[in-house]
């Protein structure tokens, strides 16, 4: 599955705002035919996976946010790791594929369905603790992931013989993303833009006042698992690229900003997928001009979380009714 | 006000008992409400009236006994049926405008995948003009106050145009001007023929609002003309009995069943 | 043989450090964990630990700036823990000013700090990897942990930290008390509760960085919750809580370590090539879980398996008092049958034989010829005891209460079982000694009178 990737980098040397006019460039050709999809470089196909990882993140984390399940999610993040290594033990390694290498233990189908059992099972098993266990849930949830996750990270160094696997699990591999990995981001997009338009307002309603949607004859439990699955399929297509745990950071930060800028549903929805975009591109961007400029390769996932929180200071000073300049103002009136 | 007792109930509760951990709560609740009455129902802190409420619309599962809405499981005839969940119960902080949260009242009607049309934003306009939030329609609920957050709350029961109405504790930390404007739209409605039920507390307007009363400490006291069981007859018999002896014995059987010593 | 080379862990020299350093760590950690678990905030942990990590980065870079080589042990750590603590305050900081400056919702403050800060971390650490290349493995021991490298000196560092840490617990200890258990009462005594708050605060930052260096950033928060929950399973008691805590985190801290050098040592064995340096951190935090998890499980008052066993010796008393039960008003004083017994019962005949077997043992029944079985004295008075229970319960719910109809009855058979002597006295004052219940039949009197049939 490899690319061809050309010889030349066009990106190569480009600073900060020369970037964005080469990327404008490439996108017109790749428009209007003259460019083919396998001659994007790893510039533009980190920005095209980025993006996707915002988007998804962005729409499932909005819910995650309101119904107060962030913490599920960070945990799921974790857990996922242990999905991993359920995918390896349910598929077998091919010699041909690159050893050693956590990307490639298992063909992603494979990966899928092993995220969203795990990720039923983490939340069976946090409810399980607290109500059997009669554990509180703060601690209940930090045992899980806590516990999977160290197993995952044994497990996964002695299966791949990498010491280094638990370090890229954590930090994801965006300079090693290949062109297959934009389709199967996208894939996880559609399938959440999709079922967000079909149920709108049954997510809107499951979150905002549960009691009222079984009364109308909406089951709440079922929303809250599809969530679940959501949230697993978006980190397990995420995690090559940002690793498991930054996908928290796409899920909250853009949330949080949007959040600040409007009081209506939708438009948190969409101001949240567009501003977890835009730091995409800032923070490809901004990796390319550190290169260029300082000859430092800094990981990228790393610059688009820098940015992503760069993005919620700015909105937190300047946002129409929350923010802080407008809580100056008004005090000097 | 003259019950229309030879109407076909709209409500018929048959034996309704709700467990918890193997001990009653509710203990064979039977009763039957004609319609186009507003009712009160009053008892001591939990004696089940919200469980009640709860049980009837199958938020909680009883472990016996039958609900029947117009002669009907409630799966059938869920549109006639509006509920407004207690106000602590609901997130103020989300990112809905009022008129959002009343449109949502419609929601049950649409079903699945279809959204709100245009007749129902207008809707919702003319109910939240009749409780007197027209001018908030576009605002963040987290700015109302308790009054005004309860009037939004009836404003989207009322769009549902329901048959019957619950309200679990509409009266709890609301001021008094609100409270008139409710109970002056729920008697507008009980005139229109419609049935309205409503977990009270405060009992000195349980004369004055309610026509009929249901009275509940576990079990059902007694239920009818206000007139007729609000007196302090079965007031001694909701308020006046020592339960301390059964919480414990029910705490204990919760134990027991949990294998705690 | 194994005890020979556990004990090495303590004295051989390269071996001794990390050992007792991952002891120290964890220790510090779970009692700081026994506070926050009290407190119900358990996940701070996590948000500090990868709070963090950019400090960590940023003491490395330090480090890197001033020159200061791999084998300068001490200024090293001093550097990365110094940045560590800042980060992790700040962290802190930002948590409190998003939930009460921004009304941001705690769990996605948390989340926010969580993996933001983390993120910025991570770019740094980027950045290491071709400045100060040789310090990058500094860099990345904290993620996981890496006790191997440990020395003496950083026992000393880690030492002194976690005796600060246990002298200001020791200090504080009353206040703690009272302002986990009861935040107003404390407030109204006059204790300063917001300054004991940051203190705490503070603390949890100084535990966690505490012990990065053995369990790493990712995985820190498991010993702020394994060993406080598991050594709540045992006891109510607060210093007894601290104190098996503590336990439970240095036997972690120690096996955690052992297992990950031996299993380092195995794998080396069957894979030469790879060299794999297995982390600590996870190790520790498995042996940590499973404590816990056998902690859930097995603990005498609160383990599952315990309570699961109480639950079925319950139902065994009442299927045997319910047996009693039955011969009793079939006649008390003289024989039952096999026939009339079973015949009320539905547990399979076996376990009948089995539980009539157990009961003649214990001495509540006799068995008699042609497959009766009697009362013993004892066993009648048991009998009648549980009747009367049953009875009086009748006669609360039905006449006192006014509760109706057939649940009644069924609610006494539960009951019968539950109520105990003290309920018993206060049941026959309040409805003043009845004699009937409710379907009329007479209640045996109290003790050992029951001549009444």
């Amino acid at each position: 599955m490899s690319a061809n990737i050309p010889f030349f980098n066009p990106y190569h040397g480009q600073t900060f705002w020369g970037f964005f006019i080469e990327l404008a460039q490439r996108l017109g050709a790749l428009i209007t035919g003259k460019l083919s999809f396998d001659q994007l470089v790893s510039d533009e196909i980190q920005v095209l996976v980025l993006i996707g990882v915002a988007i998804s993140s962005a729409l499932v984390g909005t819910f995650f946010v309101l119904r107060r399940m962030t913490m599920l999610a960070n945990s799921l993040s974790h857990t996922i790791l242990m999905g991993i290594v359920l995918a390896f033990f349910l598929t077998t390694i091919s010699s041909s594929h690159e050893e050693g290498h956590l990307s490639y233990i298992a063909p992603m189908q494979t990966m899928l369905l092993a995220a969203l059992a795990t990720g039923f099972f983490t939340a069976f098993l946090t409810e399980f603790l607290t109500k059997t266990g009669k554990l509180q849930e703060d601690a209940s949830t930090g045992l899980v992931f806590t516990s999977l996750f160290a197993l995952g990270v044994i497990l996964v160094t002695i299966l791949t013989r990498n010491a280094h696997i638990g370090t890229e699990a954590v930090m994801g591999n965006a300079d090693a993303l290949h062109i297959s990995d934009i389709f199967w981001v996208y894939v996880i997009v559609g399938c959440n833009v999709c079922l967000f338009i079909l149920f709108f307002k049954e997510f809107k309603l499951t979150t905002f006042d549960p009691g009222l949607a079984y009364a109308m004859g909406f089951s709440p439990l079922f929303y809250n698992y599809l969530l679940m699955a959501q949230a697993s399929a978006t980190t397990i297509t995420s995690f090559r690229a940002v690793g498991v745990l930054l996908v928290l950071a796409f899920m909250t930060g853009p949330v949080l900003s949007a959040r600040l800028l409007t009081h209506r549903l939708k438009t948190m929805l969409i101001l949240a997928v567009a501003l977890g975009s835009c730091s995409a591109l800032m923070g490809v961007a901004l990796t390319r001009h550190v290169l260029t400029v300082y000859g430092i390769a800094l990981s990228t996932s790393g610059v688009v979380v820098c940015s992503i929180l760069f993005t919620y200071l700015c909105v937190m000073i300047v946002a129409p009714e929350k923010g802080l300049l407008t809580i100056l103002i008004a005090k000097r009136k | 006000m003259q019950a229309k007792t030879e109407a076909s109930p709209i409500l018929e509760v048959n034996q309704l008992t709700v467990n918890y951990d193997k001990t009653p709560v509710l203990w064979d609740i039977t009763l039957s409400i004609p319609p186009g009455l507003l009712v009160g129902i009053v008892g001591p802190n939990g004696a089940g009236k919200s469980t009640l409420i709860k049980a009837a619309l199958g938020l909680v599962k009883p472990i016996s006994g039958k609900v029947e809405f117009f002669g009907q499981p409630l799966k059938q005839v869920r549109q006639r049926v509006a509920y407004v969940p207690q106000r602590e119960s609901v997130d103020w902080g989300f990112p809905v405008t009022v008129r959002d949260l009343v449109v949502m009242g419609r929601y049950g009607r649409l079903g699945l995948f279809h959204r709100p049309r245009e007749a129902d934003w207008a809707a919702a306009d003319h109910y939240l003009e009749l409780v007197g939030m027209a001018s908030y329609a576009n605002r963040q609920i987290s700015q109302l106050s308790g009054g005004q957050q309860q009037r939004v709350f009836l404003a989207r029961a009322l769009l549902q145009e329901a048959d019957i109405y619950f309200m679990d504790e509409p009266f709890t930390g609301v001021d008094l001007a609100t409270e008139t404007i409710i109970v002056r739209l729920l008697q507008q409605l009980r005139d229109k023929g419609r049935t309205v039920f409503v977990v009270h507390h405060d009992l000195n307007t349980v004369e004055s609002y309610f026509d009929w009363v249901i009275m509940l400490n576990m079990r059902l006291i007694g239920y009818g003309l206000t007139s007729e069981f609000f007196t302090p007859h079965y007031l001694h018999a909701t308020y006046g009995k020592s339960y301390a002896l059964f919480d414990e014995a029910l705490k204990l059987s919760k134990q027991k069943q949990a294998g705690i010593q | 043989m194994i005890a020979q080379s556990l004990f090495s862990f303590f004295i051989d020299p390269i071996l001794r450090a990390p050992t007792i350093g991952c002891m120290l760590m964890c220790l510090a950690a779970s009692l700081m964990g026994v506070i926050v678990f009290l407190r119900k905030q358990s996940l701070i942990g996590e948000a500090l630990s990868h709070a963090a990590y950019p400090g960590v980065i940023l003491g490395v870079l330090a480090a890197g700036f001033l020159s200061i080589k791999e084998s300068e042990e001490f200024s090293l750590s001093i550097l990365v823990l110094a940045g560590a603590f800042l980060t992790a305050l700040l962290g802190l900081w930002v948590i409190q000013a998003l939930e009460k400056g921004m009304g941001v919702a705690s769990d996605a403050a948390l989340c926010f700090v969580l993996s933001t800060f983390f993120g910025v971390g991570l770019t740094l650490a980027s950045d290491i990897q071709f400045s100060f290349t040789a310090l990058y493995k500094q860099a990345l021991a904290y993620l996981y942990g890496q006790a191997a490298t440990m020395t003496d000196i950083h026992i000393a560092i880690y030492g002194g930290l976690s005796l600060l840490v246990i002298s200001i617990i020791f200090w504080l200890y009353k206040e703690l008390k009272v302002i986990t258990f009861d935040r107003q009462y404390a407030k109204s005594l006059g204790i300063p509760v917001r300054s004991i708050d940051l203190l705490l605060f503070i603390l949890v930052a100084l535990a966690v960085i505490i012990g990065i260096r053995s369990v790493g950033v990712v995985l820190m928060s498991a010993m702020l919750i394994a060993p406080a929950v598991a050594a709540r399973q045992f006891t109510n008691n607060l210093s007894t809580m601290f104190v098996l805590a503590a336990l439970f985190g240095m036997v972690s801290g120690f096996l955690g370590n052992y297992f990950s050098v031996q299993l380092t040592e195995s794998l080396s064995v069957s894979y030469p090539a790879a060299r794999i340096i297995l982390p600590t951190g996870p190790m520790i935090v498995l042996v940590a879980a499973a404590i816990c998890m056998s902690a859930l499980l097995f603990a005498p008052q609160s383990g599952l398996i315990v309570r699961l066993w109480r639950i079925a010796r319950f139902r065994y008393i009442c299927i045997c008092e319910n047996i009693l039960k039955v011969m009793w008003r079939i006649d008390p004083k003289g024989s039952t049958s096999w026939q009339q017994i079973a015949k009320y019962q539905t547990i399979s005949r076996l376990y009948l034989r089995f539980l009539l077997h157990r009961m003649v043992q214990n001495g509540w029944i006799e068995r008699q010829k042609e497959d009766h079985y009697c009362l013993t004295i004892d066993g009648q008075q048991r009998a009648a005891n549980i009747v009367r229970l049953h009875r009086l319960w009748e006669v609360y719910l039905a006449n006192y209460l006014g509760v109706g109809g057939d649940r009644v009855h069924r609610n006494a058979e539960e009951m019968e079982h539950i109520l105990t002597p003290e309920i018993e006295s206060e049941l026959t004052l309040l409805l003043d000694d009845p004699k009937q219940d409710p379907h009329h039949q007479p209640i045996p009197l109290r003790g050992e009178d029951f001549n009444v049939s």
